[in-house]
């Protein structure tokens, strides 16, 4: 670049500082976006990383029982028995061991309502005044014997405890009573990182925990000196093969990256919304430059007469997008930051719990958003540039040659092509399913843009009529509107630039068809959701866990020995590798049989009381399953057990894909069991509020706990599905905000364009309440022209989803129309507020400057 | 139809030149076999009614537009043959330009729009020339100015600065007075005139005013897309006359 190309560059940039401000908080918010997400998942790791780092403490090594395949996220290890503590701790350089036993306990504050928690809650077995993990005793000292506790300092305050009283505790075995002797913290913090800690000696963590003599894993330190490989060595020696002893680090590790990679994954679909935002502000970037190039077209045509090449002219324009995206690559950073904490606070208020962390910037965070701010930036000027430097130098002399536009056809025929390859690719995106998630992903995600181009592409050729019909066609009590000078204007002048309305419009369609898209799909997982519980379930009560780690089993013996109860099962998770995939298995009583209706279209429920599987048809199709075919199950412990097939059934919606026996499980694996849930129907004869009370009399003794029956169960997953859905529809506000930007600025770019035309209409009599009155209505028509184009857009598309998505998530379309009416009504509302700038601006114009003005 | 003297090269050149906008019934034909040449060291005017092909002739000449069939040269260099950069080249080196409104980019100062077409092409800005040009036009104290803050004649002037920087072989001015009050008009067109007699330049004026066709060396007449008539060294009454007939 030469300097006179970077002179008028700056001054150019300099000379519309207003449009520039609103073109660059387009590009903020993206950025934000992008740039929040990493913080986020960055900040968070950070933290979790720190917090596992510090818990790991003093553990030199580990021993525990090596799984077979998996990771730590579904990593159900089986025990170690506790005995090897004595033979680990006469290995040379070894100083201390310990046993981890870690259940689910929860406090009881002193009005009996349970302490909850922003994390787990754990009892955990302690061993001397401060243990090898990374718990330290703040206050008062350890547990020892069977009537003393120690509890984390921070729950101590929360539930008003001090050292000395008498605190109820409910454990895996039930509930129990402790003199509260010591507080403990992590490192030098009062709290257990969002969990709540209860410290009991490990005599009583082994009866009060239901362990059994049988510990999680052992905990080993080291004497000052000793070699910690050589130490490992010995003891490895010394434990049979069955078990494994691996560096403190790496469990520490392997625990915090299992967590990581779920962080990973919320990061990448806030990076996906960052996406959209970025792709609806390409438009407006886009529509500002074609805009602004064509009010310079003069100015632009002069220097080409005056000997700038076309390729000067290029880089000037892209010169300013380079600039703009800069300054907006800036800000966004500064405004992730604010994202990153908005987030945070959003889920937090919808029940999630975040680990508190200061924000992490790093290299890559500042990278990745440089590249995709002043990436999406210039590219979105990329064509205007183009265009701009194809102006003819006579244009100087004689505007109205202007542009060498596309021609109609030609751009018909490239938004067809655009459209159909698009819906091709979205098409086999979502049926053929190519190369897994990423391929689904890529596909279909790839398509949804080609799709959303086209459309915009096409949408030029059709704004015009499409303008003149909205104002014919909105609901009466605008339609006054439509009959005054100040309508006919307004719609006259959304259809004189069709290109321009249409590419406004478009930003607003973006947004608006991921909302119709993601209310299909809602309001049709929903029905289907209904539906099935309605047909399926003959549960009375359906009991869950409000915590982290599901239910301890007593609590379903407890229920099943009610005698105003009937059929009560629990559902265990296993996981397990058949045929070298890795799968989801459910465990279940027979009994479940009457409380679930999984719909066997062959062999019997009564067969899972043989030791046999059940199996959905779908994954019986894909291995050629039927009825006597054996399947090899191979559990995380490597044990691998031969299964007779004994049904084959319809409905995965609660039971999954594959069902056995809590018998076959049990055989099969040592690891400690947890309920998922737990299904109970009410005995004959008994009425609906006895049942109630002998339920919740049981369920009083465990606080996690969650007895809900049918109506509750239905309400409760829609509550869910409703919270997800409020923070899918706050991430696309943004998008819908970068639109609301788009029409106010193209609204004040269209007002300052016909200045002069304004003050023309001023001068003969129009009155400044008619002109304000034009111009609202004239981002109206735009904006109901972009929600009708979205909703065009958006309904197809979310029927197609829900079409592809799995049978046992969706089974009918449902479509929305509340949503949608809401939609086109909130879109009138995006158009008043859009106008509101702009139109304050025209009805503020003088009439003589206004005329005189060229 | 020659009309130059043999002693004097053409600066500027058509030959059976003819632009043809539109087709079939709607054809207007702009410029008819138009043959003409522009002395060097000429001021020359073209006059003619409006839609007598005048514009197109000098859009044409100056590389801005194309010709339907025909010729046009510029120092001997046939433009019918140049590229889209050729041409570029062509107007920031050979050429000069000065327009009737709209001549200077608002975001530059007086001086920056002045040696834009110098900095554009990378050439070295000559000083003691840009000052000779500068103090002609009286812009002295007005350098730092942007366009919004000088008065029209201002402006012009500085757009006749801009075409003399860069020494073009030839210097287009389309109405450049135009927009101005008569007397602002009155200066720019002597400082085309001391250009012309003074400095050497060659300058093509098209233009409506038979006061500032008097300016020049010698006038062109076209009506309907062909060369009618011409005179040299007119006097405005001459010109006024010959507008008259061909009105009439």
């Amino acid at each position: 670049m030469s300097s006179p190309v970077i002179r008028l560059t700056l001054r150019g940039v300099l000379a519309r500082k207003f449009r520039i401000i609103l073109t660059v908080f387009a590009i903020v918010s993206g950025v934000a976006f992008v740039s929040g997400a990493f913080m986020l998942t960055d900040s968070v790791k950070t933290a979790i990383n720190s917090l596992f780092e510090e818990l790991r403490g003093d553990i030199a090594l580990e021993v525990r029982t090596p799984i077979a395949f998996g990771d730590e996220a579904t990593a159900q290890r089986d025990p170690v028995p506790a005995a090897l503590v004595s033979s680990i701790a006469a290995v040379p350089g070894v100083s201390s061991v310990e046993v981890n036993i870690i259940r689910e306990s929860t406090i009881v504050k002193p009005d009996g309502k349970p302490l909850k928690t922003s994390g787990p809650a754990f009892g955990i077995s302690w061993l001397g005044q401060n243990g090898l993990d990374g718990r330290t005793m703040l206050e008062g000292r350890e547990a020892r014997g069977p009537g003393e506790v120690a509890i984390d300092k921070a729950s101590a305050e929360r539930a008003d405890y001090v050292l000395g009283d008498t605190v109820t505790i409910v454990g895996p075995t039930g509930k129990g009573e402790f003199t509260l002797v010591g507080l403990t913290g992590t490192g030098d913090t009062s709290g257990g990182g969002g969990a709540s800690v209860c410290a009991f000696d490990p005599a009583t963590a082994n009866t009060f925990l239901g362990a059994k003599g049988l510990a999680d894993s052992i905990y080993v330190g080291l004497e000052s000196g000793a070699s910690q490989a050589t130490v490992q060595k010995a003891i490895a020696t010394v434990i049979t093969t069955k078990y494994e002893v691996i560096p403190g680090e790496q469990s520490a590790k392997e625990t915090a990256g299992a967590i990581n990679d779920i962080i990973d994954i919320f990061g990448k679909l806030l990076l996906g919304f960052a996406a959209i935002s970025l792709f609806v502000s390409a438009f407006l970037i886009f529509n500002t430059f074609a805009i602004i190039i064509s009010q310079r077209l003069r100015e632009l045509a002069l220097l080409r007469a005056i000997g700038a090449s076309s390729r000067q002219i290029r880089l000037m324009i892209l010169g300013e997008a380079l600039i703009i995206g800069i300054i907006a690559t800036a800000f966004g950073i500064l405004g992730g930051v604010g994202v990153s904490k908005g987030i945070t606070a959003l889920f937090n208020a919808t029940g999630a719990a975040f680990p508190s962390a200061t924000i992490t910037i790093s290299t890559r965070t500042i990278l990745a958003s440089l590249f995709v701010g002043i990436g999406v930036t210039v590219t979105a000027a990329m064509v205007p540039a183009l265009r701009a430097s194809k102006i003819p130098p006579v244009a100087a002399m004689r505007p109205e040659i202007g542009f060498t536009a596309l021609q109609r056809n030609k751009r018909l025929l490239a938004g067809v092509i655009t459209l159909l390859a698009g819906i091709t690719l979205l098409c086999v995106g979502l049926f053929v399913q190519p190369g897994g998630t990423i391929g689904i992903l890529g596909a279909s995600g790839l398509g949804a843009i080609l799709l959303f181009l086209g459309v915009a592409s096409l949408s030029t050729s059709f704004a015009a009529p499409m303008s003149a019909a909205i104002s014919r066609v909105l609901p009466f009590p605008l339609r006054p509107m439509t009959r005054s000078v100040a309508g006919r204007l307004a719609s006259r002048n959304a259809q004189r630039t069709p290109r321009r309305t249409a590419t406004t419009a478009s930003a607003l369609m973006i947004g608006l068809a991921m909302v119709s898209t993601v209310a299909v799909i809602a309001a049709s997982v929903q029905k289907s959701f209904r539906d099935r519980l309605q047909g399926s379930v003959t549960a009375d009560y359906f009991v869950t866990s409000d915590g982290f780690q599901g239910l301890p089993p007593a609590f379903g013996e407890k229920l099943a020995a009610l005698p105003e109860l009937g059929d009560v099962s629990p559902f265990r998770i296993s996981t397990a590798q058949i045929n070298g995939e890795s799968k989801q298995i459910g465990a279940v009583n027979v009994e479940m049989g009457n409380i679930v209706n999984i719909k066997l279209t062959s062999g019997s429920f009564a067969a899972l009381g043989n030791g046999q599987i059940l199996v959905h048809r779908d994954p019986a199709r894909d291995l050629a399953l039927s009825v006597g075919s054996s399947v090899a199950v191979t559990w995380q412990n490597g044990t691998t057990t031969p299964l007779t097939v004994g049904g084959i059934y319809d409905d995965s919606s609660i039971a999954g894909n594959w069902l056995v026996s809590l018998d076959v499980l049990s055989k099969a694996s040592t690891a400690p069991p947890v309920d998922f849930f737990i299904g109970a129907i009410i005995a004959d004869g008994v009425d609906i509020e006895t049942a109630r009370l002998a339920v919740n009399k049981v369920a009083d003794e465990f606080p996690s706990a969650l007895v809900q029956d049918q109506a509750e169960f239905q309400k409760s997953q829609e509550d869910q599905l409703n919270q997800l859905l409020f923070i899918v529809y706050c991430l696309l506000v943004f998008a819908i905000g970068i639109a609301v930007l788009g029409i106010a600025n193209t609204m004040a770019l269209s007002v300052y364009e016909r200045t002069r035309e304004f003050g023309l209409l001023r001068a003969v009599g129009m009155s400044k309440r008619h002109l304000k009155r034009s111009v609202r209505w004239e981002a109206i028509i735009v904006s109901v022209f972009g929600a009708t184009l979205g909703i065009a857009v958006g309904v197809p598309l979310g029927i197609a989803v829900s079409i592809a998505l799995p049978e046992s998530f969706v089974n009918g379309i449902s479509i929305p129309f509340n949503t949608i009416v809401v939609v086109l009504l909130a879109s009138i509302v995006v158009g008043i507020i859009a106008a509101i700038g702009p139109a304050r601006r025209a009805a503020k114009l003088n009439v003589l400057e206004a005329i005189s003005a060229i | 139809m020659t009309s130059t003297t043999p002693t004097l090269v053409a600066a500027a050149a058509a030959l059976n030149a003819s632009k043809i906008y539109g087709k079939d019934d709607s054809e207007v034909r702009a410029l008819d076999d138009v043959t003409v040449d522009f002395a060097e060291g000429q001021f020359t005017a073209i006059m003619g009614p409006s839609g007598s092909g005048k514009s197109t002739l000098m859009h044409c000449l100056a590389g801005l537009d194309t010709l339907t069939s025909g010729k046009v040269f510029v120092d001997g260099t046939d433009l019918s043959g140049l590229s889209d950069r050729e041409l570029t080249v062509l107007r920031r080196e050979q050429v000069g330009f000065i327009f009737q409104a709209y001549n200077l980019i608002p975001t530059l100062t007086a001086l920056e729009n002045i040696t834009l077409p110098l900095d554009l092409g990378g050439v070295d800005v000559d000083q003691a020339w840009l000052n000779d040009v500068v103090h002609a036009v009286k812009l002295e104290s007005r350098l730092t100015h942007r366009p919004s803050e000088l008065s029209g004649g201002q402006q012009q002037r500085v757009a006749v600065a801009r075409a003399l920087a860069s020494r073009p072989k030839i210097i287009f001015a389309d109405e450049p007075t135009g927009n101005l009050d008569s007397r602002s008009g009155a200066e720019i067109l002597a400082f085309m005139r001391h250009a012309v007699s003074d400095l050497g330049q060659t300058i093509v004026m098209v233009t409506h005013d038979p006061v500032a066709a008097a300016y020049a060396d010698r006038v062109v007449f076209l009506a309907d897309g062909k060369v009618v008539d011409e005179i040299t060294s007119p006097t405005s009454e001459q010109v006024l006359d010959r507008m008259k007939k061909l009105g009439s």
